[in-house]
């Protein structure tokens, strides 16, 4: 195993125009603390703010909060390894899927890496343009199929309230959390998780702002389980969390568990406790909610 | 009287060779066949007999190849300079194949054999050295599936990795699947699982092969450019007679463009190499403007400026985009590599800023969009002479063909593929009726389509005289004729594999037949393709070739 913590991969995925830019420029500028490494297909697209901007060389632009933005060329699986042997390694990393990709493609590279963590795909939906695109005799089915294996659907544009007839085609082909970007104070919880929750002693790592709109839980013990305990426990989670993470200590070594959406990652890891966070949407879940899910299980 | 060649500054001119052959088959229609060709200055001079250039002033007479037949330099409109490098790794595959330095490596039909000569093959290599190979294709064994098992037995101490010829799955030994952490509790689509639910060794889509990738060092991006493999991918060439190729999705950076023009301007350098820049992951104006900053750098032996689309996948891969009615076996129609979107928005820029595209369309649909989306940006910005070019377009039937000839449209056919995937289309993919049409060189011809033919190397072997006899004898691997009237006659496949595809990179009034005033680009035959039965087409030897008057024998 490697010494230096595992480099987290969220997938930004969604059709040309769906606002993926968009959100990636949100992020970047969000108080997240983090060091993200977005990487993208073209900087044509992307308008970072010129105050945030610190350097900009060829295809690498470093921002004043620690963070870099840079183009994958065109072999994007060998850029993951140039972002895994970046010196300082990022803490995040997160990729800009061209628009008829599927995002699921690359994220699984997380998953098969032993030195990248899962973090996740966010699809971006149009909430205007999608059904339209979703029905086109030429690419419908490569949209309806990136919905598929999101892990959280963002809708975009949809000028205050998620059109009924839109979330009910999604919810018919994607079991992810579906939330309105409108409505997120912050997309930082969303694509990275690690968001502190309202403020309290012994506060989250991650030392970004907590905000109310968001539900945080977090728990250190010394409790074991088997993996297939583990994943029965964590196959009956309570809906709304839409991320979860940390280590569980195991008979047989700990485990990394990473969780988003519907989609659950667990690798080997070394640990002398099990500590877990969780974060959902204050509307959906409260911290009473998830606590006592866990401690059903802990007894 | 002796005249003098003298110069208007009165320096002595170039020298003139000629040189005597048993037949020379100039694929020039005011003179189809000589015996002798002049050349002076890296240019041909005089076609004829042996005084043909004598008008010229005092020659020297050359019989190097007098016992050989000369054509044209063949020129592959469709290949990669990968067909270089890839021979750092162990050949694995089905078939007979040559390597560029002349080593025969066997077809390997069955895993016995896979494994009896890659294990003789690792043993011969330092002991902590990986183990890697290329060109298996499971479609052409009949046996059990390739498995951990079986490369466990060539080494259970080195990494093993054999790489499929698709790109898309690897096979792996127990100590790459331990180097990568796959085990039983793996739960990665593509990681595939035998019956006893641990890892079977089988690899599937990148993402599952990347790490073993990664800890093998199987990094590509900058490897065709570099002196070592572009000498390499030189030698490969000239065992094929090719004094013409592409690099047909190139990423050409700074230091690789470098390196591209210093090692092809020296004169010894044998080959004209054509790189086209992969349109993606950029926008159409960013694409257009590294295509004209690179064609700058063009010279005799390196012709920058062109770029390639890349539109949908393959169709063994059921990933080609296909018309009505898809797929034999009911699969979903594929996936585009390009949204039709963004075909459309690449089109429209590269014909506003005169940049010729050649596009990937394997599928009859993909073939379809990209001309309606060339036939948008024509109507929008007029360019005659564009000459973009459909690549593989191995699904177009005469409706597609007579529309790519009104728009001035090229093809660039896959007709190897009838010989080596023709049984498996007819019979898994898209069916007898379009398995028989397929790379349909008569329909392109007939409908007036400027066409060439080509390998696609390394995907299959460079090998101009091959793809001719697949053009010719639409013979499959089992031995069938696939489709006999898209047979074509041997002069108009030699003329795809010269003019025709030199017509493709727009480089037909320079190479591509022998005629005074073009450059000195000859394939040196042992045989004479002409006079023997079509049938041995592909078993013409090759011994060297001629580039710009610089002779190089195998």
């Amino acid at each position: 195993m490697s010494v230096l913590p595992r480099l987290p991969l969220t997938v930004i995925g969604g059709y040309l125009g769906a606002g993926k830019t968009t959100l990636l420029n949100r992020l970047l500028s969000e108080p997240h603390g983090q060091k993200i490494m977005v990487m993208v297909n073209d900087f044509g697209a992307i308008n970072i703010d010129a105050a945030l901007i610190a350097q900009a060389d060829g295809d690498t632009i470093s921002l004043t909060n620690g963070c870099v933005c840079c183009t994958m060329g065109n072999d994007l699986f060998m850029a993951l390894g140039d972002a895994l042997d970046r010196c300082p390694r990022p803490d995040h990393l997160v990729i800009e899927a061209s628009g008829i990709s599927d995002p699921a493609k690359i994220a699984m590279a997380a998953r098969a890496e032993p030195d990248m963590a899962y973090g996740g795909i966010a699809v971006v939906v149009d909430g205007q343009n999608w059904p339209k695109l979703a029905d086109d005799p030429l690419i419908g089915a490569q949209m309806r199929g990136q919905v598929q294996v999101a892990d959280v659907l963002l809708v975009s544009k949809t000028g205050g309230m998620v059109p009924p007839s839109l979330a009910v085609r999604l919810a018919a082909l994607s079991r992810a959390p579906l939330m309105d970007l409108a409505d997120l104070p912050q997309v930082a919880p969303v694509l990275l998780g690690g968001v502190a929750p309202a403020p309290q002693p012994g506060a989250l790592p991650g030392g970004m702002a907590a905000h109310p709109a968001y539900v945080g839980w977090s728990h250190q013990g010394p409790e074991q389980f088997e993996r297939r305990t583990l994943e029965a426990l964590l196959a009956a989670r309570p809906a709304g969390i839409y991320r979860l993470k940390g280590h569980v200590l195991s008979p047989d070594g700990a485990l990394e568990v990473h969780v988003v959406g519907p989609t659950v990652d667990i690798k080997p890891a070394q640990s002398d406790s099990t500590r877990m966070v969780a974060i959902g949407l204050a509307s959906q879940i409260n911290r009473e909610t998830i606590a006592a899910w866990w401690a059903s299980a802990a007894a | 009287m002796l005249r003098y060649p003298l110069g208007k500054q009165g320096e002595i001119m170039a020298q003139i060779t000629v040189y005597h052959a048993r037949n020379i088959i100039t694929m020039d229609k005011n003179q189809p066949n000589a015996t002798h060709v002049a050349v002076r200055d890296g240019r041909i001079l005089a076609v004829g007999g042996a005084d043909c250039a004598d008008q010229w002033g005092p020659v020297t007479h050359d019989s190097t190849f007098a016992d050989a037949v000369l054509m044209p330099g063949f020129v592959e409109g469709h290949c990669h300079m990968m067909s270089g490098f890839i021979w750092d790794y162990a050949y694995a595959g089905y078939h007979d194949r040559i390597d560029p330095d002349g080593k025969l490596w066997r077809g390997k039909t069955d895993i016995e054999t896979v494994i009896t000569d890659m294990r003789a093959y690792a043993n011969s290599m330092p002991d902590d050295e990986p183990l890697l190979t290329w060109g298996f294709d499971p479609i052409f064994l009949q046996s059990e599936r390739l498995n951990r098992h079986h490369l466990d037995q060539i080494s259970s101490t080195r990494p093993v990795a054999f790489l499929f010829s698709s790109g898309h799955l690897m096979c792996v030994n127990s100590v790459v699947l331990d180097m990568v952490g796959y085990d039983a509790a793996t739960n990665v689509e593509g990681v595939m699982k035998g019956a006893d639910g641990a890892p079977n060794g089988e690899l599937q889509e990148m993402a599952a092969m990347f790490p073993v990738m990664r800890r093998l060092g199987m990094d590509y991006r900058t490897k065709a450019h570099q002196e070592k493999y572009i000498h390499q991918f030189a030698k490969v060439c000239v065992r094929a007679g090719v004094t013409t190729a592409t690099d047909l999705f190139a990423t050409i950076t700074d230091q690789g463009l470098a390196e591209l023009k210093r090692v092809t301007a020296q004169p010894s350098y044998p080959v004209r190499i054509v790189p086209t820049i992969a349109a993606m992951n950029a926008a159409p104006e960013e694409i257009a403007a590294q295509a004209h900053a690179v064609a700058a750098h063009s010279h005799d032996k390196l012709r920058l400026g062109a770029v390639k689309l890349m539109t949908d996948g393959s169709i063994q891969g059921w990933s080609a985009r296909v018309r009505a009615p898809g797929y034999v076996g009911g699969q979903p129609n594929g996936l585009w590599n390009t949204p039709p979107e963004t075909i459309f928005a690449l089109c429209e820029v590269m014909q506003r800023e005169r940049v010729q595209m050649h596009a990937h369309t394997n599928g009859d649909e993909a073939s379809e969009v990209t001309l309606n989306a060339i036939e948008a940006a024509a109507r929008k910005h007029p360019w005659p002479g564009a000459r973009h070019v459909l690549q593989h377009a191995q699904m177009m039937e005469g409706g597609l063909f007579r529309r790519a000839a009104e728009l001035g449209v090229c093809v660039n056919l896959f007709v190897n593929h009838i010989w080596y995937f023709g049984d498996q289309h007819a019979a898994l993919t898209i069916g007898e009726d379009r398995a028989a049409r397929m790379d349909g060189c008569r329909s392109a011809l007939d409908a007036g389509v400027a066409m060439a033919i080509h390998s696609d190397a390394p995907v299959t072997p460079m090998g101009p005289l091959f793809t001719a006899s697949c053009a010719v004898n639409r013979k499959t691997m089992s031995g069938r004729v696939l489709g006999p009237a898209q047979r074509i006659t041997l002069d108009e496949a030699l003329r795809a594999i010269t003019l025709g595809a030199a017509y493709t990179l727009k480089m037909d009034a320079e190479v591509g037949s022998i005629e005074a005033g073009k450059r000195a680009d000859f394939a040196v035959l042992g045989q004479d393709p002409t006079a023997i039965d079509p049938a041995h087409l592909a078993d013409v030897p090759v011994l060297g070739t001629v580039t710009g008057g610089h002779v190089t024998l195998l």
